[in-house]
């Protein structure tokens, strides 16, 4: 069987009836052979654990094979939304993508139409010292920034009192901690969305840019009438990503900063689901924020979609 | 094919479910061929002198005993229980495990933890029994039988910096005894010198509830009352409130709840309330810079101080009779008069021996050199267990009442309104 599954399905049904049973079982299976080690994985590491997930959000257990799981029904989800804890987790993730947006789409964008017109070297040191903060370790950069923030010997404290300005407890005060771990999880994503929009920038056919000098346009009007939407594929790229994982990206530095505080400050669903399976061993409670994130990002993500086929511009 | 490979993960989850069994028998009576048995410790995990004292322990065990294998297995405090809880999962059964004390409830029942009256003949427990003091034994009981065989631990003391002391016009000679004491010389070396009053150790990630409830014991407070919560209820609740007005008062410092012992050793910090196995690290620290000195956890008014216990027990895990005996023998090595001569020197808890303290073959050398052990060791007549909590939820529970007690502490609104709501949502996750 060499010819190509594609080309013998298209055949009107009568002229494609093939000649034995064990040859029609052999085209039938063919494209799903090719199409299995794709889709086992996406069973086995995506689609099983959501129907499990799904499952254990109505049982009370804490992953204790020897303990019995408790059919709860609705109780979980009862528990969870009627908790202050998850109103604010709601409230603070929807925060932290807001606050990254500006260093995960706008900075970046401004940067890289900016740095487009700088000369060879110059672009390239330039590009590259944004870069950096992408390639240290979270963790790592966690801790550096922990000692940066400290409040009574961290180098910005220092800074600030030199100034003669009082002092700011960055990851202790409830009315700086959350602005400052959007700035960490930002400062790490600058570099990643400007390295993604030099690309696409990089990419826009120079034709277009000298035909519209030519005419007289100005600078601005270049980037606004030929650059932007040209660009747009990739800014709806980013915003959409930017939605659905920025409040994940933080989870390292809500880990290793703050816990979640101080007073919940800094807590949002991912890390609370996290929480509440691995601090507490309350796998209903976890399973059953998961779902809650899951529902409320996929109706997100398909509103997403929805926009970026209505809005972008394609060079075609 | 998919409707199989659904079926294979199903029985294999049928499976892991069905093999985990409970059987309580008693051990055998001596280990007559080669054994290894797994020790899940948290010191062996430390970066400190405490891994390196826990290794030669375990090295001279094993050399005393040929036939048994000991292997230590590191995992951080605030992850041991996970991870032996994940390990039996995964059906690698752990032998001996130190886990600390708020999970004690959960341990005995739900990690089938052997009681020690069980597993071991009644003279020989009582022989190894004796000499041990009774307030320690108490602590790792549940419902009358011994789970935890109490090994590491200490209670809060109360670590000052002198030097702030006398920058701010106090006399070190003369630590705060009481709350109120304490209370003015933390707003005293706030104004004066502008580094941080007061700070307990009880509000951080891995410090668990033990300060806390030291201090709200020492009140008469309790954290519950059977099944019914009343950390917001009377004394309990005094307590939360008197923090919270050494925080309005500037006395009780704001600080990073999960790094105060930083604070501390770095001279920040006059008064630091916390368990004494930080003490040789702040030792070290302070050397050249601050002088240290700890004294007695403060007291309310003239009502005697309750100290909890910070710290760990030792858990037989295994359900083969040879490694139960192997487990147990390992259990009677290290908590016995060499070891906890050992572990105070060099890892810094308590002895639970008190007849090695002043026994010169033991530790009367090392108490004379290092008096400051002295308040810690006075502090174990009052020792009063530190209470966990019960039900499927009990971990929820208690970070519930933490949040609630950091909330009513540091928050804005009113700490007893505060830590009545979290009391109520607790309760709702209490077995009923």
């Amino acid at each position: 069987m060499t010819d190509t599954t594609a080309g013998t399905l298209a055949f009107p049904r009568d002229r494609a009836r093939p000649r034995s049973t064990s040859g029609r079982w052999h085209k039938l299976s063919t494209p799903w052979i090719y199409l299995a080690p794709a889709l086992l994985t996406l069973i086995v590491w995506v689609y099983a654990p959501l129907l499990e997930a799904f499952q254990l959000s109505f049982y009370r257990w804490n992953m204790l094979p020897s303990s019995p799981k408790r059919f709860v029904g609705l109780d979980n989800y009862i528990d969870l939304l009627t908790l202050p804890e998850m109103h604010i987790a709601l409230g603070n993730t929807a925060i932290y993508i807001l606050g990254l947006f500006p260093m995960s789409v706008l900075l970046p964008l401004a940067i890289a139409i900016f740095t487009q017109n700088l000369a060879g070297r110059a672009r390239t040191v330039y590009r590259t010292l944004i870069f950096v903060p992408m390639i240290i370790a979270p963790v790592v950069a966690a801790i550096i920034w922990r000692w940066v923030l400290n409040e009574d010997h961290g180098l910005l404290n220092e800074a600030l009192s030199g100034l003669g300005l009082t002092r700011i407890g960055f990851l202790i005060d409830p009315d700086y901690a959350l602005g400052t771990l959007i700035w960490i999880t930002g400062w790490k994503l600058i570099g990643f969305s400007t390295l993604l929009f030099s690309a696409a920038n990089g990419s826009i056919n120079p034709s277009y840019v000298e035909a519209a000098r030519m005419d007289g346009a100005t600078p601005w009007q270049i980037t606004r009438d030929i650059r932007i939407p040209l660009l747009s594929p990739t800014i709806l790229l980013l915003s959409m990503m930017t939605i659905l994982f920025g409040a994940q990206w933080s989870f390292t530095y809500i880990n290793v900063l703050t816990g979640g505080g101080p007073l919940k400050s800094t807590t949002n669903i991912f890390y609370l689901l996290w929480d509440y399976g691995f601090g507490s061993h309350s796998v209903g409670w976890s399973s059953a924020a998961g779902m809650i994130a899951f529902a409320g990002f996929t109706i997100i993500a398909l509103a997403c979609l929805r926009l970026m086929k209505r809005h972008t511009v394609y060079d075609n | 094919m998919l409707k199989n490979f659904a079926g294979s993960i199903a029985l294999a989850g049928a499976i892991a479910t069905l093999s985990a069994t409970a059987l309580h028998a008693q051990m055998a009576a001596k280990v007559d061929k080669p054994v290894t048995i797994t020790f899940y410790n948290y010191n062996l995990a430390s970066a400190s002198a405490g891994a390196d004292a826990t290794r030669d322990l375990i090295r001279e065990f094993m050399a005393l005993n040929p036939n048994i294998t000991v292997k230590g297995v590191p995992v951080p405090s605030n992850e041991i229980l996970s991870r032996v809880q994940a390990d039996m999962a995964a059906g690698q059964q752990p032998d001996v495990a130190q886990l600390v004390f708020r999970d004690l409830i959960y341990i005995a029942n739900d990690l089938g933890a052997n009681a020690l009256e069980d597993m071991v003949p009644k003279q020989e427990l009582a022989a190894h029994f004796t000499g041990m003091i009774p307030q320690g034994l108490e602590l790792g009981k549940v419902d009358g039988k011994t789970y935890g065989l109490a090994y590491t631990f200490s209670t809060p003391i109360l670590y000052y910096n002198a030097d702030l002391f006398r920058q701010a016009g106090l006399d070190p000679d003369k630590p705060p005894r009481t709350w109120a004491e304490v209370k003015s010389a933390g707003e005293a070396i706030r104004q004066k010198t502008g580094k941080h009053g007061f700070f307990p150790g009880a509000y951080g990630p891995v410090d668990g509830t033990f300060v806390y409830q030291a201090i709200a014991m020492s009140n008469g407070g309790q954290v519950r009352n059977g099944n019914k919560l009343t950390f917001a209820d009377g004394e309990g609740m005094e307590a939360v409130s008197m923090l919270r007005e050494m925080v309005d008062s500037g006395a009780h410092a704001r600080i990073d709840v999960a790094s105060p012992g930083d604070t501390m050793a770095s001279g920040n910090l006059g008064m630091f309330l916390y368990t004494s196995a930080l003490q040789s690290s702040l030792l070290k620290s302070a050397e050249g810079k601050f002088e240290l000195r700890v004294a007695a956890m403060p007291a309310f008014g003239e009502k005697a101080t309750r100290p909890t216990n910070s710290g760990s027990a030792l858990f037989v895990l295994s359900q083969d009779p040879q490694k139960q005996r192997a487990s147990y023998e390992l259990l009677k090595f290290l908590t016995d008069r060499h070891a906890y001569t050992i572990i105070t020197t060099k890892i810094g808890y308590l002895p639970l021996r008190l007849d090695i303290v002043d026994d010169p073959n033991y530790l009367a050398g090392w108490v004379a050199e290092h008096p400051m052990i002295r308040p810690n060791l006075e502090q174990l007549n009052r020792l009063t267990a530190n209470v966990a909590f019960p039900g499927p939820n009990y971990r929820q529970v208690e970070k519930m009442m933490m949040d609630g007690v950091r909330e009513a502490i540091f928050g804005k609104g009113d700490a007893v309104k505060t830590l009545q709501t979290a009391q109520t949502d607790a309760q709702r996750l209490m077995p009923r």
